[in-house]
């Protein structure tokens, strides 16, 4: 399979106030193949949303770089579509005119634009609800739009960043099972972050630990669970083996971020 | 709708409002407002009427009805609203056309901002009645002038607002535009406008009532006609029912005023709606 998306010996460093600086990555490597659903995982401020955002464009990095095909990505890149986990749908357009907006970008005629958003709209259940504002539907309904609009504008990369954290456990569990049939149905490389072990452990073919900040490489982890993945794969020995294996390596992070929080107060 | 998909979510097509403190029950508002107002006027006419209050100081009702019969049969009520209500329009338009635009593109451009930050700063705490010593003087007392003290007073409110509300749009909007390959003109037009929109059309609301504000001391100050000289030759004359009625129909045609800019926010953001009942 060959790589689409990587980060190269990546560092990423900020300045916060007083001219204190916060290194967010550091020394980053992955490489991302084609078609995979990889799963970031780590506790809060292991520096994994950093690290989509260097993906998508939205920040570079301080040192190493991040390669599309090889490619550094030096500004915001349409190729690489992005799922926030608050949504961000234009407030101010409706359920169509969101789908359709990045093919309106493309300069997609308005009748192709038609056809294409409305094939996204049935896709992800919406049927209906075209003529709505975002304000009137449900968040799990509103992070369905996100999917249609990412999908209609065809990326060649998925990345999620979060997009089930503000969903309650029902909710995000339908999703999920959505996701998962979206992505069979278009094997698009996606990049998922999540602090979420069965999360990581229902979507990902591959799962990569990243360690407490600054955010390094900690483990990868190959999830070869058969899909499709339904709540009654969580209940199998295999599940539960790689859910133990996880967890160890999460909270050894942890903890150590714990002791090094106690060393700084000390 | 006929056909309603498998929804997710507490929050549905139509959404359960939440119930308004004190129960579903319906609530006469406008019975309310309508017996407050009878009830205030008529506590004005006994106390008028019955003699607790001299007319020189207070007149009844009636009699600001009576005054208001005798200038709507000459038209002259008409002349006076008209006037002022066309200075106001004129003022109002020419300092929304120069301070949106201008307010958009400092919100946008930092150095436009930088540059032009200073004279805002200065500018801001002058009440448009300092202008007519200087406007007299350079355009005289006729229509221009009127219109220019209006506009004086107002576009800088409407400017502060539009700033405001442009730098105010949500990053996470512009970067998901971006995302999905917007340029800077179609940021501009997607993004930036609808979202500091409802922003500027509140700004615009509240700058409404201040340039009715600025003709009336304009008016007071130097013209023949508008509900401001009405008002201050009616003082001359020792007529006070007339100042009353000129007081009312600066309330009235104010708020008529209002209820159209409220019909307009209405009409240019559907996506409004679900506030609303």
């Amino acid at each position: 399979m060959s790589i689409v998306l990587s980060a190269d010996n990546v560092t990423k460093v900020f300045t916060v106030g007083g001219g204190r600086t916060v290194t967010a990555v550091e020394n980053l490597s992955l490489d991302v193949h084609e078609g995979e659903f990889m799963c970031l995982l780590g506790a809060s401020g292991c520096g994994k949303s950093t690290m989509i955002n260097m993906f998508a464009g939205f920040t570079q990095p301080t040192s190493g770089e991040v390669l599309l095909h090889g490619v550094p990505i030096t500004g915001i890149e349409p190729r690489c579509g992005m799922v926030f986990q608050s949504y961000a749908l234009f407030p101010w357009k409706t359920v169509r005119a969101n789908v359709e907006f990045g093919l309106k970008m493309q300069g997609k005629p308005a009748a192709e634009r038609r056809v294409i958003g409305e094939r996204f709209i049935n896709m992800v259940k919406l049927a209906g609800f075209e003529e709505h504002y975002p304000a009137e539907l449900s968040g799990g309904m509103q992070q369905r739009v996100t999917f249609a609009r990412i999908l209609a504008a065809n990326p060649e990369v998925l990345l999620m960043d979060e997009p089930f954290a503000a969903l309650d456990a029902m909710t995000r569990q339908v999703m999920q099972e959505e996701l998962l049939a979206i992505h069979e149905r278009h094997r698009k490389t996606t990049v998922f972050i999540t602090h979420n072990i069965d999360e990581a452990l229902t979507l990902a073919d591959r799962i990569v630990v990243l360690s407490a900040r600054p955010g390094r490489v900690k483990a990868e982890v190959q999830n070869k669970l058969p899909r499709p993945r339904h709540v009654e794969t969580q209940l199998t020995r295999e599940y539960l083996e790689l859910k133990a294996k996880l967890w160890r390596y999460v909270e050894e992070e942890i903890q150590r971020h714990d002791a090094a929080q106690r060393e700084l107060v000390a | 709708m006929a056909s309603t998909p498998a929804r997710t979510g507490g929050r549905g097509a139509t959404p359960a409002r939440p119930r308004a403190r004190g129960g579903s029950r319906y609530r006469p508002v406008l019975l309310l407002n309508v017996l407050g107002v009878f009830a205030f006027v008529g506590m004005w006419a006994a106390a008028t009427e019955l003699g607790w209050v001299s007319p020189i100081f207070l007149p009844s009702p009636m009699a600001v009805a009576r005054e208001g019969q005798k200038l709507l049969s000459t038209g002259d009520l008409w002349t006076s609203v008209w006037a002022s209500s066309r200075r106001v329009f004129l003022g109002f338009a020419l300092a929304g056309v120069v301070a949106v635009p201008l307010g958009i593109l400092m919100g946008v451009w930092w150095p436009a901002k930088a540059t032009l930050d200073p004279f805002v700063s200065l500018l801001r705490p002058l009440p448009s009645i300092t202008w007519i010593p200087l406007t007299m003087l350079w355009l005289g007392i006729g229509e221009t002038q009127k219109i220019m003290i209006v506009f004086m007073g107002s576009w800088i409110y409407i400017l502060l607002y539009t700033i405001e509300s442009t730098k105010r749009v949500d990053p996470l909007l512009i970067r998901a535009a971006r995302n999905l390959g917007a340029n800077d003109l179609a940021v501009m037009t997607n993004v930036v406008l609808p979202g500091a929109l409802p922003g500027i059309l509140a700004g615009l609301k509240v700058t409404l009532a201040i340039s009715w504000s600025c003709v009336l001391s304009a008016e007071m100050i130097a013209a023949q006609t508008g509900l401001g000289a009405m008002i201050w030759m009616a003082k001359d004359w020792g007529n006070l029912p007339l100042v009353l009625l000129g007081m009312v129909c600066i309330s009235i045609t104010v708020l008529i005023a209002d209820l159209a800019a409220n019909w307009i926010e209405r009409a240019l953001q559907p996506w409004e709606r679900h506030k609303r009942d």
